[in-house]
C-alpha cells in the first residue's frame, strides 16, 4: 500500500511559498463587504432607502456568510470579538456588528421615524462610521501581515477604500436609476459618473503602485507580481482587473449616455474586475524563503 | 524562568529528515501536517554544485505576529517563550497563517483527520490513537514539544537528530550551549527584516 496523498511538489524546497490559507471564500466575503458597505455609505448621503437596505443585506449575508463558510469552527466565531486591541479581524467584526445594528435602526428611522429626534443623527453617524471601518479594515487586515509582501504595502487599505467607494457609486447609479434623486436630477447622475471615473483612475494608480512596491520589496513580492502580470494569473489579472475593472469601464462611463443599460454594463465590468482583484491577490500572495541567505552567508 | 530557543547548525544537517519523523511520531501528526521540515536547495553551477539543507520550525518569535493578529486570543506566549495555540479558542480563520512570515502553521482540514493515510476513511492504529489530540478546522504548529520540555526532556526532533544539528536550550542563560554557539559562530535569525525576533537561530 502507498500513502493516499503525495507530498506537493516543491514543499520541501527552499524558495517562495504560496499562501493557501485565504482563498475564494474569503475573497467572496471581502467582495461583499466592500460592495455592501460602499453602497450603504453612498446611499445614506442621498437617503436612498433601497440602496441602504441592499448594502446592509450584502454585508450581513454576503460578507458574514462568506466568513462563516471560511471558518474552520464557525460556531465559535463570536470569539473573534475578544482581541479588538491588536487584531484587525477582531476590529472588523466589531464594526460589522455595530453597522448591522445602527444601520438597521437608521433604515427604520428613515422610513418610520422610530427614534427620538436627539438619537436619530447619532445613530446615523454611528452607522456611517462603522460602515467606513468595514470599507477599510480588510485592507489593514491584509497589510498587517508582513509575511506576504504583496499585501504588506501601505496601499492595501487605500485600495480597499477606493474599491468600496467605486462599488458604492456604481451600485447607486444602477439601483437608484429610477429613484427621484437620480431620475429628476441629471446633474446628480453626472456627478456620480464623474466620481466613478475619478475613482477608477485613482484605483488604477493605486493598484499599479501596489504592484510596483511589492515588486521591488522582496523576492516573494517580485514573484507574486510576475505571476499576476506575466505568469499563470496574467490571463485573468490583466484583462479583468486592469482591463474590465478600470480601463474599459472608465472609457465606457465617459462616453455612455445616462441610460440604465449602460450603467448596468459599467457596474458589471467594474465588479467583475474587483472580484478578480480580490481572488487573485489571495492566490498570488507568497512567503519569502525563510533562509534564502543560507548559502550566501556561508560564502 | 528559562526562555527556550533553538539553534540549527547548517554544517551538521545532512537532510535525513529524522527530525520530521520523530516530530510526527511524538505529536501523532496526521498525513500532510509537518511541524518541522528540512528544506533543500541546490546551489552553484556544474561542476561545482552543492545541496544545502535548511531545517525549519516555528520560531517562537518574541514579537510573534501570529499572536497579535489572532482575533480570539487562541495564540499566546507562555512565560518561557513557547508560543502555543489553544484549540478550544481557535476558530480556524487562518489569520495567524497569513501573519506568520515563516509559513509554519497548518489548518486541520476534515480530510486530513478523517480520510486516513491510505484513503477510504480507514484510520491506521497510529492515526486512531492520535486523533483525539486534534480538532478539525483549528490551526496547529510546533510547540517545542512543550510536554517533554516541561518534564525536563529535549524536544523530540532535538533528541533524535543523529548529527546534533539541532541544539535546544535557555537563551537567557549566557552559559547555555545555544547562547555560546550563537555568540561564537554569529548566529542569525531567519528573516530578521520582519522584526519578529525569532528564538530560532542558524549558524554556519
Amino acid at each position: 500500500m502507498i500513502a493516499s496523498k503525495p507530498i506537493p511538489d516543491g514543499s520541501f524546497r527552499v524558495g517562495v511559498g504560496r499562501q493557501k490559507a485565504w482563498g475564494v471564500q474569503m475573497a467572496t466575503a471581502f467582495f461583499f463587504g466592500e460592495a455592501g458597505a460602499g453602497l450603504y455609505f453612498v446611499a445614506q448621503f442621498f437617503d436612498f432607502m433601497s440602496g441602504m437596505v441592499v448594502g446592509l443585506l450584502l454585508v450581513l449575508f454576503g460578507k458574514a456568510g462568506g466568513h462563516a463558510l471560511h471558518l474552520g469552527q464557525p460556531l465559535r466565531g463570536w470569539r473573534a470579538l475578544t482581541k479588538v486591541r491588536t487584531s484587525w479581524v477582531s476590529r472588523g467584526l466589531a464594526a460589522i456588528l455595530l453597522f448591522v445594528v445602527t444601520g438597521a435602526l437608521h433604515i427604520l428611522d428613515t422610513g418610520l421615524h422610530v427614534l427620538p429626534a436627539v438619537l436619530s443623527p447619532l445613530v446615523a453617524a454611528l452607522a456611517l462610521a462603522a460602515c467606513f471601518v468595514i470599507m477599510v479594515y480588510q485592507g489593514f487586515a491584509m497589510s498587517h501581515s508582513t509575511a506576504i509582501t504583496l499585501w504588506s504595502g501601505g496601499l492595501m487599505p487605500v485600495a480597499s477604500l477606493t474599491y468600496a467607494l467605486l462599488n458604492g457609486v456604481l451600485l447607486t447609479l444602477v439601483l437608484g436609476f429610477d429613484e427621484p434623486f437620480l431620475a429628476q436630477g441629471p446633474e446628480t447622475v453626472r456627478l456620480l459618473q464623474v466620481a466613478a471615473v475619478a475613482l477608477m483612475l485613482y484605483g488604477l494608480v493605486t493598484v499599479s503602485s501596489l504592484l510596483h512596491g511589492a515588486r521591488h520589496a522582496s523576492e516573494a513580492g517580485r514573484e507574486s507580481v510576475a505571476m499576476l502580470l506575466h505568469g499563470g494569473f496574467a490571463r485573468w489579472f490583466v484583462p479583468l482587473v486592469i482591463g474590465a475593472g478600470f480601463v474599459v469601464s472608465a472609457l465606457t462611463m465617459l462616453v455612455a449616455p445616462p441610460a440604465f443599460a449602460w450603467m448596468l454594463a459599467v457596474a458589471g465590468l467594474e465588479l467583475t474586475g474587483y472580484y478578480a482583484f480580490r481572488v487573485l491577490m489571495f492566490k498570488a500572495g507568497g512567503y519569502d524563503p525563510a533562509l534564502s541567505f543560507a548559502y550566501r552567508f556561508r560564502h | 524562568m528559562a526562555k527556550w530557543g533553538m539553534v540549527f547548525d547548517l554544517r551538521r544537517c545532512i537532510g535525513c529528515n529524522a527530525c520530521a519523523v520523530a516530530c510526527k511520531q511524538e505529536n501523532s501528526l496526521p498525513d500532510g501536517v509537518f511541524f518541522t521540515k528540512t528544506l533543500s536547495e541546490e546551489v552553484g553551477e556544474y561542476p561545482d554544485v552543492r545541496r544545502t539543507y535548511v531545517p525549519t520550525i516555528c520560531n517562537h518569535c518574541e514579537d510573534a505576529p501570529c499572536e497579535s493578529a489572532c482575533p480570539t486570543g487562541a495564540t499566546s506566549t507562555r512565560p518561557d517563550g513557547i508560543v502555543m495555540v489553544d484549540r478550544d479558542k481557535c476558530i480556524g480563520c487562518g489569520t495567524c497563517i497569513v501573519a506568520c512570515p515563516y509559513d509554519q502553521r497548518t489548518r486541520l482540514e476534515p480530510e486530513m483527520l478523517n480520510e486516513g493515510l491510505f484513503g477510504g476513511g480507514r484510520l491506521t492504529p497510529f492515526e486512531e490513537q492520535g486523533i483525539g489530540r486534534f480538532t478539525v478546522g483549528t490551526v496547529v504548529k510546533c510547540t517545542f514539544c512543550h510536554e517533554r520540555v516541561d518534564a525536563g526532556q529535549l524536544p523530540a526532533c532535538v533528541a533524535t537528530c543523529p548529527t546534533e544539528a539541532r541544539i535546544f536550550g535557555d537563551l537567557d542563560d549566557p552559559h547555555s550551549r545555544p547562547r555560546q554557539l550563537i555568540r561564537e559562530r554569529h548566529g542569525r535569525q531567519p528573516l530578521p527584516e520582519k522584526n519578529t525576533n525569532p528564538r530560532v537561530f542558524y549558524i554556519d
